[in-house]
């Protein structure tokens, strides 16, 4: 069964909204900002990172409702709003709306925010509310309360499977008409344990920007953001583009199947490890597109290439692939006319997710 | 394509602090033994030490989380119990499909102290945190190559990875499902829940008068979902059906259930038309019942509302509530119980609450029916129900 994509809410490195993603795709620039990190030693870690604002939340919902929310749930919030005012839904009823929430690590401030109170005073002093907005749910939860939506709510965390994973559970609810309309999002956010997980497994020499096809360098650049797609069966209506399958798994022996007629948009991200896999993964000859130097590497970055893949469909051309400099797939990476695009996402050693989008 | 329900399960795994297997369990559940202890894996300053439900013996690969190693136990026992050599699934197209809360976090407290600390701590325990995501673990354990999900719905989790599984069968993502849910027990969680004051200082006493709070428990269950092509072809054995799923967010607070029990009804009344089966048909209820007051007269007086009279039971009394592993574990106990025509008296109830919608079976108790519900509410208003029933029900 196909599914459309009826609107697109995205907050980012970026700006946010489909017009700042559109404009940073089409420009192929993104905006690296630093993020002050505590180190051995009461030292200071300064890293790139791609940070995500919530200021425009407050278009959407009165500044006292969101007083206990922390910066994890506002990003899914804004995504969410952004995307069911973009699909035409907002205000509307939503009793036939689902939500589905995708996040590779969770609410990882507010986490350590409660390790904290812990740590710092004691078992006795462990911070309820903290703990109460470090639950993975949390963020589809809030999105639930503010929007009224209370059909089912499902939230997924998979590392960087957990986008794929996800909408194999959008598509389902959809197929059997749990739902007319899926609220389907991704979010992830820059921590103080992120930014020194990923200089203690990457640095301590940062890049100034990702350069994701050049498979075998290390050039990632950690990145927040929220991004969320209002997903309904195929219809006559408007659509962005449509989703045509969703594959996830593990790839054992053999080849990865892929399609030789789409544009390859590929989840590489400049991180090292990976980009073996991508560079033998990729047919021969193949149209490639990578849009991480737009949004950073995090998990969440799937639901982005879905959004940069919808708007390529909408518009009928590939954007510039930014930082293609020292391609390893010379004389492929070349944006062309497409109305067929094939994701691509892989991760540790074995496991991978292809996204079928076509123009419908 | 979307094949009708039911979905046939042909193998079924379990471990917690009843026992280390379903037979464990089932005799620890129908005897009315429960052990509640002190907690022995870990330490707390709290000057009460609130009981949990602890699995004895158990010790995983230091590589693992708990949480995985314990989802793996459960997966194994099921896989043995469908008849499924793991060798033998390598041609077929195997989902799994896993329901947790601490399994994929990333909050490992020693990293944490020793990071604020200003030392530079070992990465061991994050690379330990990545390679043990319950669904992706089990998956690469058995060489698995079908749909993978870990799902994170807080207390809900694992009700909802069976009804997901089952919806992956219908519509023909894969032959064969592995689908349950694991959660370990820590110091995060303990000193969480306690935050909330929903823990209570006695061994838990779901739908009892007195009734404080939970007790947390640790474990694993898991259920192994087939095709009925694949089931038919191999001539395998259907212990059970899953006959619905139904799910609903309150969409009312993080932490609290809805007054009303609207996202529950949903959820029930979802489940029950999957198959049009009437709520007659029910011949008990495998309630949530964690045992804190808000969560147990909700649920009791949605039960009292749209199942009038049928038997209800909380296990969390052998068990504590282990979380993402709850739904899980409670759905193999369901199945075992429609087998056995016998459901255990719920332990820790003493004294009727005239403030709830009814009472729960205090011993055990002969059933006469097919079908049975399996229910889960959990923080974010998420609430999940699966329906299930043995061969005639079917």
């Amino acid at each position: 069964m196909r599914i459309a994509v009826k609107g697109i809410g995205v907050t980012g490195g970026f700006g946010c909204g489909v017009a700042e993603l559109l404009e940073a795709l089409q420009g192929g620039t993104g905006r690296v900002a630093e993020l002050s990190v505590p180190a051995a030693l009461g030292t200071t870690l300064q890293l790139p990172a791609y940070r995500a604002g919530t200021e425009r939340l407050e278009e959407f919902a009165p500044k006292r409702t969101l007083r206990r929310i922390d910066h994890y749930s506002k990003m899914g919030l804004l995504g969410a709003y952004l995307a069911l005012e973009d699909g035409g839904l907002l205000g509307t009823d939503l009793s036939r709306l689902g939500v589905i929430v995708a996040s590779g690590y969770g609410a990882t401030a507010t986490t350590f925010a409660f390790l904290d109170s812990i740590i710092g005073d004691g078992d006795i002093c462990a911070s309820p509310t903290h703990f109460a907005n470090s639950v993975h749910n949390a963020a589809a939860a809030n999105i639930s309360i503010m929007l009224g939506a209370q059909g089912p709510s499902l939230t997924v965390s998979q590392f960087d499977m957990s986008v794929a994973s996800a909408l194999v559970s959008a598509r389902q609810w959809l197929a059997e008409a749990r739902v007319d309309a899926v609220l389907f999002g991704a979010i992830d956010e820059v921590s103080d344990l992120i930014g020194y997980l990923q200089h203690r497994q990457r640095g301590p020499l940062h890049p100034s920007a990702i350069a994701p096809l050049a498979f075998g360098e290390e050039s990632s650049i950690i990145g927040e953001g929220a991004a969320f797609l209002l997903l309904t069966r195929e219809d006559a209506g408007p659509a962005y583009c449509t989703i045509d399958s969703v594959t996830t798994g593990n790839l054992y022996q053999g080849e990865l199947s892929l399609p030789d007629d789409a544009l390859m948009l590929l989840g590489a991200d400049g991180r090292q490890e990976l980009g073996a896999r991508y560079r033998d993964a990729v047919p021969k000859g193949a149209r490639v597109a990578c849009y991480a130097p737009i949004y950073g590497a995090m998990p969440a970055a799937a639901a982005f290439d879905l959004a940069a893949a919808a708007l390529i469909l909408r518009n009928g051309n590939a954007f510039p692939i930014p930082g293609a400099a020292g391609c390893d797939l010379e004389g492929k990476a070349l944006p062309l006319a497409t109305d067929r695009i094939c994701s691509l996402r892989l991760a540790g050693s074995h496991e991978y997710a292809t996204i079928m989008l076509s123009k419908g | 394509m979307t094949h009708p329900w039911p979905v046939a399960i042909t193998g079924l795994g379990c471990i917690c602090a009843a026992g280390t297997n379903l037979e464990e369990c089932m005799a620890a559940l129908y005897s009315g033994r429960r052990a509640p202890t002190a907690p022995t894996r870990f330490s707390s300053n709290h000057p009460v030490s609130y009981p949990v439900f602890e699995v004895p013996g158990f010790v995983e690969a230091p590589e693992l989380l708990r949480t995985g190693a314990l989802g793996l136990h459960a997966a194994r026992e099921a896989l043995a119990d469908a008849g499924w050599d793991p060798e033998s699934l390598r041609g077929l197209r195997v989902g799994v499909c896993v329901g947790t809360t601490v399994g994929s976090a990333m909050n490992n407290e020693q990293f944490c102290r020793d990071y604020r600390a200003g030392l530079e701590p070992d990465l061991e325990p994050i690379a330990r945190i990545m390679r043990s995501n319950p669904a992706a673990l089990i998956a690469r354990e058995f060489g698995l190559s079908g749909p993978c999900q870990t799902v994170v719905n807080a207390c809900a989790s694992g009700t909802d990875a069976v009804g997901l599984a089952a919806s992956w069968i219908r519509g023909g993502l894969c032959d064969l499902a592995l689908a349950g849910g694991a959660d370990e027990l820590g110091r995060i969680t303990y000193n969480g829940f306690i935050s909330l004051m929903i823990t209570d200082e006695s061994p838990c006493k779901p739908f009892d008068r007195n009734r404080k709070g939970l007790n947390l428990g640790e474990g694993a269950g898991m259920l192994v979902l087939e095709s009925e092509a694949v089931r038919a072809k191999r001539g395998g054995r259907a212990r059970s059906y899953l006959l619905g799923y139904g799910s609903a967010c309150d969409a009312h607070h993080l932490t609290a259930p809805k007054p009303d029990g609207a996202g529950l009804r949903s959820a029930i009344v979802e489940a029950l038309s999957c198959c049009g089966t009437p709520a007659e048909s029910v011949s008990f209820v495998n309630a949530h019942g964690t045992g804190t007051p808000d969560n147990d007269r909700v649920e009791s007086r949605v039960l009292a509302s749209l199942l009038p009279g049928v038997p209800f039971l909380s296990t969390k009394g052998y068990t504590g509530h282990t979380l993402g592993a709850a739904g899980a574990i409670e759905a193999v106990f369901t199945v075992a119980c429609l087998e056995n025509g016998l459901i255990p008296g719920s332990a820790g109830f003493q004294t009727p609450d005239p403030d709830l919608g009814g009472t729960p079976v205090s011993e055990c108790t002969k059933i006469t029916g097919t079908v049975a519900l399996s229910e889960s509410l959990a923080f974010g208003g998420n609430n999940s129900v699966i329906l299930l029933g043995t061969r005639g029900a079917a």
